[in-house]
């Protein structure tokens, strides 16, 4: 976990680009909010190994959304059975539920189908946002913590060794 | 490119998809299996072990070996377990979010087995429910006794009618005779009369001069006549007072000379020698056994029905499943060319192994939705060893529809089973026991949203029964049971399935009665001969009394009526006018004889 940490720290600090580093929070996002055992979430699983987007990031977005996903759970589910059970939409699901990938991506499922929904609606906001605050980070927070005694006596601790490790192997890839 | 892709990710995409298929082709086993056991151990709040599970991937089949579950209610007992059993699934229908087994086979299923130890229990279970259907139920057999009373010590009862109503009887008498006796008290007394009668006819002798003594006779006699309406109103209200008394005493003597016959309905009934009529013979004796019988099915009914989705559970349930729908989220199925409904086994063969044999029972079409295929499910039941050499045959089918009604109708027969050492009745008044016999029947029964309607023929052949009685009667029936190697009985249920009501018949019935009635006829003759006879003088005495004391009520009667003719007689004599007449009379003769002087002077 320390080691998480460190590299999304080191992420942050170091010359990895922001947008590397927001698409992962996004794609973190988008895996967090779904089921783990989708068909989908192997479909980002890929997009996350091939593109270089940054994967401590991916692994730490993903971990804390899941944990958000428990609290947004009836919001996940009233949106796949609002989807489901949309009248004008039932034409397009049924000749979707004739495709075995449909059925097989458990996209008739209320939580799955809402979870890819609104996870995929949301990750764009999340990706701006993630942005906008990473470079705030790197601009001001990271000098301005630096000032500080508390960080002077972490970066004494054990935590900012495993850190340092990190980052003198640079960006992981 | 290589700024956007990168290309060895690739390569840990597919280690990564390959770890994970590894994981699950290598842990698999152990997965289903611990899921299995902590899933059964959820439902059933019990210790659920499976021995083994392996799985085989073309087609997907799951097989399980040595699966236990222990019954929460008794830890030392598995509620079932089975030796072997082969699940073959779908495996694309189940990522579609579906249930769909091709076949399942289960061997050696057991139920109650003892377990080498106990299972843990994870719930509180309802120890009084259990106890409650172990009780014996005395009231069952009705605590038949034909140690009569004695007959003196029935007829001193003081609760007797015939004693009660002479009772009444004679106080009514006493009351009623003292009653008119303050009447006769005010009547005019014979010297009364008499006095009224000399007064009358001093009135009758009195010469009438004038005019002015008719007026003072009739002065005087309406001074009489005014004294003798008094008494007649005195003697009205006596005469009232005796049909009062007399309608009264008419009735009571009608309630006792009824009380005998009453008095007898009474002790046939208290003593239930009326019971050799009406007993329910077949009921009695066999009703208990139907229930219980009946009780194992219910048992299954009820474990089954929350899995078939029984209207009654699903309703329950009802609640639940939309709260799981809203956090956890639904599969929404649309419509399909070929429809499945979300779990379905098409074929499902069990060898079930109970100590009165082993049964094999196979299913077809099994699911909760069978509107989805328009398909009924249907269960087949056979053995060729029931208690031995008994053969069973049950087929039956079942539906559910839309609104969760549950429709089934199936038939049974049953051939030869040897039936031993079963108990009958055990009850403070009598212990009935078949000791052996074989049991051969058929049935019908059909279901339709927990309304059950059954009917049932059974024979029992080359019976043997034994059984002890604590009084005559029950050991007349046990004989007359023991005298019997065939026995018919027809056992219908219809009603709620939970609690249908038994009508049990058969000719033993019939021949019980006839036979009881005439081993205890003679006895009851003669008792009933002498509660009768001593209910009879009880009623003669009571009705002698009444007889003395009417006569003294009627001699009253006379004396009030002698005493209103006579008043009458004065009331309405003629004094006066006979007093007007012969004074108009004197003056008439009077008259013509001054005529006749005159006209003799005249003419003379």
């Amino acid at each position: 976990m320390f080691t998480l940490l460190a590299k999304l720290l080191s992420a942050l600090n170091s010359e990895s680009s922001t947008r590397q580093i927001s698409l992962a929070i996004a794609l973190g996002f988008i895996v967090g909010l779904s089921p783990v055992f989708t068909l989908h979430n192997i479909l980002f699983l890929f997009v996350v190994l091939f593109l270089r987007v940054n994967i401590a990031s991916f692994i730490l977005a993903w971990g804390f959304f899941k944990g958000l996903s428990y609290l947004l759970s009836s919001l996940i589910v009233s949106v796949g059975e609002s989807l489901l059970t949309a009248e004008p939409l039932l034409a397009l699901f049924d000749m979707l539920y004739q495709f075995s990938v449909f059925k097989i991506a458990q996209l008739h499922h209320t939580y799955t189908l809402g979870a890819l929904v609104l996870g995929c609606v949301l990750a764009i906001p999340v990706y701006f946002i993630s942005n906008y605050l990473v470079e705030k980070y790197r601009l001001h927070v990271m000098a301005f913590f630096e000032k500080f005694r508390i960080v002077k006596a972490l970066k004494a601790s054990k935590f900012y060794r495993v850190y340092c490790q990190v980052s003198g192997q640079g960006e992981m890839s | 490119m290589s700024r956007f892709f990168r290309w060895q990710g690739l390569a840990i995409f597919v280690a990564i998809i390959a770890l994970i298929a590894s994981f699950i082709y290598l842990f698999a086993d152990s997965l289903v299996k611990s899921g299995i056991e902590k899933s059964g151990e959820w439902y059933l709040g019990a210790e659920v072990n499976v021995e083994d599970v392996d799985i085989t991937y073309s087609p997907l089949t799951l097989n399980i070996s040595g699966f236990q579950a222990t019954d929460p209610e008794k830890p030392t007992h598995n509620l079932v377990s089975f030796s072997q059993a082969s699940v073959g699934i779908n495996i694309w229908q189940y990522f579609f979010g579906k249930i769909y087994i091709n076949e399942l086979n289960i061997d050696e299923l057991q139920l109650e087995q003892q377990r080498k130890s106990a299972g843990e229990v994870y719930i509180l279970v309802d120890e009084q429910s259990s106890k409650d259907q172990g009780l014996s139920d005395d009231s069952v057999f009705p605590k038949l006794d034909i140690s009569l009373p004695k007959v003196d010590d029935l007829l001193n009862d003081s609760d007797l009618l015939t004693v009660k109503h002479g009772q009444a009887l004679e106080l009514s008498y006493q009351e009623e005779k003292r009653k008119l006796q303050g009447i006769q008290k005010k009547l005019p007394t014979k010297a009364s009369l008499e006095q009224y009668k000399k007064q009358i006819a001093a009135l009758s002798n009195t010469k009438i001069k004038s005019l002015a003594d008719i007026e003072k006779l009739n002065q005087q006699f309406k001074a009489l006549k005014k004294q003798f309406k008094a008494d007649k109103a005195i003697v009205d209200e006596a005469k009232e007072q005796v049909v009062s008394s007399k309608r009264l005493l008419a009735k009571q003597t009608l309630d006792l000379k009824n009380s005998p016959s009453a008095d007898w309905k009474n002790i046939e009934s208290k003593y239930q020698l009326d019971k050799l009529d009406g007993a329910d013979f077949a009921h009695m004796l066999f009703g208990e056994k139907a229930r219980e019988y009946y009780g194992y099915a219910d048992n299954v009914y009820q474990k089954i029905a929350p899995l078939v989705n029984s209207s009654q559970a699903d309703k329950k349930s009802a609640a639940d499943k939309a709260q799981m729908a809203k956090s956890k989220g639904r599969f929404i199925h649309f419509t399909e060319q070929a429809p499945l409904p979300d779990v379905l086994i098409e074929k499902a063969n069990f060898s079930l192994i109970l100590d009165q044999g082993e049964f094999a029972i196979s299913g077809k079409e099994l699911t909760h939705q069978h509107w989805v295929r328009g398909k009924k499910s249907t269960v087949r039941v056979d053995s060729s060893n029931v208690q031995g050499s008994g053969e069973l045959g049950l087929s039956l089918d079942f539906e559910l529809d839309q609104k969760n009604v549950l429709q089934s109708k199936g038939e049974w027969h049953l051939t030869d089973v040897a039936l031993k050492d079963a108990l009958l009745q055990q009850s403070s008044a009598i212990t009935l026991q078949l000791d052996s016999g074989l049991l051969s029947g058929n049935g019908t029964f059909s279901l339709l949203d927990e309304q059950i309607v059954s009917g049932n023929d059974f024979m029992i052949s080359q019976a043997t029964f034994s059984g002890t009685g604590d009084s005559n009667l029950s050991e007349l029936l046990i004989n007359t049971v023991r005298s019997l190697k065939k026995l018919g009985l027809k056992v219908s249920a219809e009603g709620k399935l939970t609690d249908p009501n038994f009508a049990i018949s058969s000719p033993l019935d019939k021949q019980l009665k006839k036979s009881m009635m005439k081993q205890a006829s003679k006895k009851l003759t003669d008792f009933k001969a002498d509660v009768k006879d001593g209910l009879n003088t009880k009623l003669a005495t009571a009705l002698g009394v009444a007889n003395k004391e009417g006569e003294s009520i009627l001699d009253v009667e006379g004396l009030i009526n002698d005493t209103d003719n006579a008043l009458d007689e004065f009331i309405n004599s003629d004094i006066i006018k006979a007093k007007k007449k012969e004074f108009e009379d004197k003056q008439k003769k009077k008259l013509e004889d001054k005529l006749k002087k005159k006209l003799g002077e005249l003419f003379g």
